[in-house]
């Protein structure tokens, strides 16, 4: 078998804001090389969840541990840690006065301290590795959604992280860019890039995911291999969920 | 001397402005109230009545200031208060997701505000502190009350002399105009140049 050397492991994390409770109590693991996506509803705690296990927000309650170290507890750094990390936001985030190729690099050189030609090298690298280094230097604005995303994907790979975080990556492309994005993440996950991902695409979850959690209402309700999860869920907001998600494709095939 | 007193209060007025819109809008409890008491204070008074406090009254608690840098002083901190809440403002509107990224990819504080944050506001904040600058270049010509030799005094004093108004005034007017189109010249080449690239409205 092969080693599983446990990469995120997640426990009993709370989080609420002054009106409502969003999460309620979340635990799961993520081993090294394996994929595992989080659906379900809107509002049921997903972002919220991938921002605290980040620490760009904080959890009130639970443990959190990143290659073995709690970063929930007496962290001395939180950058360090935010550094093995890579986020990709559903509003891409990319920074609009920078070149692509220098939204790459920046953190190279800022974080990382590497030289300027190093960090250029490897930004270069990291922007082909998402087929976009004809595009180095142009700025956001003069970019479609999906290269967008795919330059932040870039960025978030260039600081060698131990595991991606994906949250909701093609939510806010149009139908046509989202192929292209999935089209990376698909080889990411070929390459055994440890990954979570929070999205609807289901087919991407069945043809990529080892294991789907899924939420609601602040908790995991469900989780197993894609499969089981898709056609043959237990939990009876699963089954409903699918169930509206398969009329909606069987509506626009008609 | 007028364009002595603008090329010297500008820059390290700009400078001040960034350092108190950065400080009210990232600052700790202690560090923002005084930024705020900064701002408030020269907002709040007449820029004559800044520079004869610093250069009549100031004299009887032991501090001396020639009329040249108490001019300095009271043009950077008056000019530096206003810009202030340009640059204030222009943090603000820069989107939290810009935010979000850098502390994403491992940058402290510091870093996220010097290279993400301020490059983005500054550029928002050219046409308010352009506004700004070119009121500096008129009412410097309230230096000349403490004794400044700058252009207006200078009409005043020849007035006074040959009596010919209209020639001198005009002619003292004229030339705080061509100092002003100077500014507005200048700041829209660096807007030009600053500019990125992709946010042009299409026309």
């Amino acid at each position: 078998m092969t080693s599983s050397e446990i990469v995120l492991k997640v426990e009993d994390v709370e989080k609420g804001y002054s009106d409502k409770k969003v999460l309620n109590g979340v635990s799961f693991e993520i081993d090294k090389g394996q994929i595992k996506v989080i659906c379900g509803s809107s509002g049921s705690g997903k972002s919220t969840l991938l921002r605290c296990l980040n620490l760009l927000t904080r959890p009130d309650k639970g443990r959190i541990w990143l290659e073995g170290e709690e970063i929930t507890k007496g962290l001395d750094n939180v950058n360090r840690v935010r550094q093995k990390i890579g986020f990709v936001f559903q509003e891409f985030n990319l920074f609009n006065h920078l070149t692509a190729l220098r939204n790459v690099s920046i953190a190279l050189q800022v974080v990382k301290k590497m030289s300027k030609d190093e960090a250029k090298a490897l930004a270069m690298k990291e922007l082909e590795r998402v087929n976009l280094e004809n595009e180095a230097h142009k700025y956001p604005a003069q970019l479609s959604g999906g290269q967008k995303q795919r330059v932040a994907i870039a960025r978030a790979l260039a600081m060698n992280p131990v595991i991606m975080f994906y949250d909701e990556p093609t939510s806010a492309l149009d139908p046509q860019l989202i192929g292209e994005v999935l089209d990376v993440m698909k080889k990411l996950a070929k390459e055994k890039l440890t990954s979570l991902v929070v999205t609807h695409e289901i087919g991407f979850a069945r043809s990529v995911a080892d294991e789907i959690l899924f939420m609601g209402d602040g908790k995991i309700l469900e989780r197993g291999p894609p499969n089981q999860i898709i056609e043959n869920p237990a939990h009876e907001d699963v089954r409903q969920f699918f169930r509206r998600i398969n009329e909606l494709y069987r509506r626009e095939q008609r | 001397m007028t364009v002595e007193l603008i090329v010297v209060s500008v820059p390290i007025g700009v400078a001040l402005a960034i350092l108190l819109g950065v400080a009210r809008v990232y600052g700790n409890k202690p560090i923002s109230l005084v930024a705020t008491t900064v701002v408030g204070t020269f907002r709040g008074l007449p820029a004559i009545v800044t520079l004869f406090i610093i250069f009549f009254a100031l004299p009887d608690l032991g501090i001396y200031f020639s009329s040249y840098w108490s001019a300095v002083i009271g043009f950077v901190l008056v000019t530096g208060a206003y810009q202030s809440e340009y640059v204030r403002g222009s943090i603000q509107s820069v989107e939290s997701g810009q935010s979000l990224a850098a502390q994403s990819l491992g940058m402290s504080r510091s870093q996220e505000i010097l290279h993400i944050i301020l490059p983005q506001a500054i550029r928002a904040a050219l046409p308010g502190i352009s506004n700004e600058v070119i009121y500096l270049v008129l009412y410097s010509s309230l230096a000349s009350y403490i004794g400044v030799q700058e252009m207006f005094g200078v009409a005043r004093t020849f007035n006074s002399l040959e009596f010919r108004p209209i020639e001198i005034f005009l002619t003292a007017g004229l030339l705080y105009a061509a100092l002003a189109t100077v500014c507005f010249v200048g700041f829209r080449m660096i807007e030009r140049r600053l500019r990125i690239p992709g946010l042009e409205i299409a026309k």
